[in-house]
């Protein structure tokens, strides 16, 4: 072996290595070409999922506007058919008013009554489909502004007790002293909704005041404003209670089989109330009655603004200025309407003066000739919006009279406009005539702008009177804890109204329970002993109350012996009572 | 079957019979390659086989020793150019233990198409593990020299029976008892 140098390597060993190498070398190049088309693959791949991407948000921005131009649409339909609809049956309700003011003849007064009770069904059940539409398509707007909830109850008051329901019902008003004279809300929802609440109470109560109780509690958003609308009505069973809330759902019931409706009231409520964030319920005891209550949160408004004419701000009835002599002008192109809001003037004994559209009512107005002016908002030549603004530019704030619109038109959509141009009050037609008088008294009592004060809020109508024995012999017969709760909400008189209401409708009652004993109609004599319990229970006679759960029960006492008996205690319960009457 | 084993193998020849011997041996042993191989490659497990017989036939020393010396071998070439997997290792238990869940999970990512043999494990006490070592590569020596250099490693040692695995040809159980633990002093 010849001597190689240690660091020399033989040729064998070299080629090896080259070979090796080339090996090395081929197999890098295959790699690097398998990684170039990965590559382009994955470009590719990726390029066409971003054209899928944009394929895609392509077709849902054009599903989207489709659904957009859908709702847009609907919303549009909707508020065309509530014009639609609203318009003629405003002046059918209109001349069905006219009619039996004039009316002498009893039977056809009757059929008027008919007649203009379906039409306020009808009426309502529109508005009612009407808002919930609004709901479903999302356009119901929610506004803020400064409320007063003791006039907007007060105003809710007036009104259910102008109706044939409310007619002969004492409705009453119980606000605490918590609750902030001026708040942040959506007046109208707000009105709306205790309106609906007794409106319900109203039909689903045949007797018993309705009583309206609000009170404020601290919140972290100022206050937490509760509103409870309690009835000694008919109730709900408790297995019912949780269908109430839910669209198209009544209660059926004796009373209810007659009442006509959407069944939508309380859902609209609902939508409504938790749209501005609050809260409903109800709690209530079959055969006595319910309470429905609201919560919202609101936000304290410390000092009254100026001109708050929304809220219909007024602080008591009685400063409600007298229409009688002062001087309207009418601005109202259908001659229909023109006739029906003259006769109402006249009926107010106003002085009316009417323009056939909103450009001759521009010419005709003068400050000095008038002390109200009613305009209709769509009209020829003119309309109502736009005669405003000319009146508003001619003359200054101050020597302007209230101006207040008529629409028929959905109120969201032109209130807005409305209050731009200087328009007051916008009023909805149809409108019952004690609505429009108390609307334009509000109105003039407004004028001149009066800086509000700040002192006594406007309690409750009612100052509880001292009670006196002598004067209510009645209540003596009361348990003493009922009697001084009831006096909370009642005035002696009106107690003591209730009380002979009470004694009257259960002697009927007791006949009917002797007569279901007789003929063995345990079914019969178990309900009416029932609603016997109940009432007699709320005003605290507490034997009465007693016995008639026996009767209920079907198990008399044991020193009576017979349920027969027992009703005969009642009776002669209810004679001694009578006698004192 | 990886070039680097090659390339390794015939490195520990290198260093224990110098390269004109190993020349000699790899020019007669019948390669298909003439014995050129590189670490990127792949090549049949017959040749590695081929080289161990024939460096075997050269030194008298029996292939299975050869196997087990690559063993040792392999695994400093391992700690050296891998020290990834051994960093967070305490003791032989623990390397093996991380033979399939961890260190040929990373092997298949960079060689998806490599044969890789199976390592299961189970701690039959604290210092007992029962390992079955699953190939279709007759290296079963090798892998006990592996072990062994893990062993010694991690500063343990221990006493390893081997047996074959009923019904399965291509396994074997190594049955692992330390006699000493790993060292706190590394």
């Amino acid at each position: 072996m010849n001597e190689e140098p240690a660091d020399r390597v033989s040729r064998r060993r070299y080629q090896r290595e080259q070979m090796a190498r080339q090996e090395a070398e081929a197999l890098l190049e295959q790699k690097s070409r398998e990684l170039f088309l990965a590559n382009e693959k994955l470009s590719a791949h990726s390029t066409q999922l971003e054209q899928r991407v944009s394929e895609r948000t392509a077709e849902l921005q054009t599903a989207l506007e489709r659904a957009e131009a859908a709702s847009t649409a609907r919303s549009r339909f909707v508020a065309t058919m509530s014009h639609e609809i609203r318009t003629p049956l405003g002046g059918m309700l209109g001349m069905i008013d006219l009619l039996s003011m004039d009316e002498t003849d009893p039977a056809k007064k009757e059929l008027l009554n008919y007649a203009k009770t379906a039409g306020v069904g009808l009426s309502r059940i529109v508005n009612d489909v009407l808002d919930f539409s609004k709901m479903e398509a999302g356009v119901f707007v929610f506004e803020e502004e400064s409320v007063d909830i003791r006039a907007l109850v007060e105003s809710v008051r007036i009104l259910a007790g102008s109706n044939d329901k409310g007619a002969n019902r004492q409705i009453i008003a119980k606000i605490d002293a918590s609750v902030p004279k001026l708040f942040l809300g959506d007046a109208t929802r707000i009105r709306q909704l205790i309106s609906n609440l007794i409106s319900n109470a109203l039909r689903y109560s045949t007797e018993g005041p309705i009583i309206i109780r609000a009170q404020a509690t601290p919140h972290p958003k100022d206050a937490l404003l509760r509103v409870e609308v309690e009835d000694f009505g008919v109730g709900i069973p408790e297995d019912k209670l949780s269908d109430l809330f839910k669209d198209f759902s009544q209660v059926s019931n004796a009373l209810t089989a007659a009442a006509q409706g959407t069944g939508l009231g309380l859902a609209i409520c609902k939508r409504i109330i938790e749209g501005v964030g609050g809260k409903i319920g109800v709690q209530s005891i079959p055969g006595v009655g319910s309470t429905f209550w609201i919560e919202l949160p609101v936000e304290v408004v410390a000092l009254p603004a100026s001109n708050q004419n929304k809220t219909g701000s007024l602080e008591d009835s009685d400063s409600l200025e007298s229409l009688v002599g002062k001087r309207v002008l009418i601005a109202e192109d259908n001659i229909i309407n023109q006739k029906l809001l003259l006769t109402y003037a006249n009926r107010m004994q106003l002085n009316a003066e009417l323009a056939e559209n909103g450009r001759i009512a521009l010419e005709m107005f003068s400050p000095d000739k008038h002390d109200l002016v009613l305009m209709d908002v769509a009209m020829p030549e003119m309309d109502g919006l736009e005669a405003t603004r000319r009146i508003r530019q001619k003359w200054s704030d101050r020597e302007l009279p209230p101006i207040l619109a008529l629409t028929a038109h959905v109120m969201d959509a032109i209130e807005e406009e409305a209050t731009l141009v200087g328009i007051d009050t916008v009023l909805s037609k149809p409108i019952p005539f004690d609505e429009l008088k108390l609307a334009l008294e509000t109105a003039l009592s407004r004028k001149p702008r009066k800086v509000e004060t700040a002192a006594a809020p406007a309690e409750t109508p009612s100052e509880d009177a001292p009670a006196s024995g002598d004067e209510a012999p009645l209540l003596k017969l009361m348990s003493p804890g009922a009697v001084d709760e009831l006096l909370q909400m009642f005035t002696v008189e009106d107690l003591s109204d209730l009380v002979r209401k009470f004694v009257l409708d259960s002697s009927l009652r007791i006949d009917r329970i002797t007569a279901a004993i007789d003929e063995g109609d345990e079914d019969a004599m178990s309900k009416e002993a029932h609603s016997l319990k109940g009432s007699s229970l709320v005003l605290g006679f507490t034997e009465i109350s007693e016995w008639a759960r026996q009767i209920e029960d079907g198990k008399p006492s044991p020193d009576s012996g017979s349920l027969g008996e027992t009703a005969n205690r009642i009776r002669n319960k209810l004679q001694d009572m009578h006698a004192l009457l | 079957m990886k070039g680097t084993i090659f390339v390794e193998l015939i490195k520990m020849a290198e260093d224990a019979f110098g390269e004109d011997t190993v020349d000699d041996v790899l020019d007669k042993a019948d390669l298909e390659n003439g014995g050129a191989f590189t670490a990127v490659g792949n090549y049949p497990c017959s040749e590695l086989v081929k080289i161990v017989v024939a460096f075997s036939e050269h030194s008298g020393i029996s292939p299975e020793d050869l196997q087990r010396k690559f063993g040792h071998w392999i695994m400093d070439h391992f700690v050296e150019n891998y020290p990834g997997f051994f960093k967070d290792k305490k003791d032989t238990f623990g390397l093996l233990e991380a033979v399939d869940g961890e260190i040929h999970v990373e092997v298949k990512k960079l060689y998806p198409d490599a044969e890789l043999p199976k390592f299961t494990t189970e701690r039959i006490a604290e210092d007992h593990l029962e390992m079955v070592y699953t190939s279709p590569r007759p290296l079963v020596e090798f892998c006990h020299g592996m072990i062994e250099a893990s062993l010694e490693r991690f500063n343990e040692a221990a006493d390893i029976q081997r047996c074959p695995v009923a019904a399965q040809a291509d396994s074997a159980k190594f049955d692992i008892t330390l006699t000493k633990k790993a060292g706190k002093a590394a």
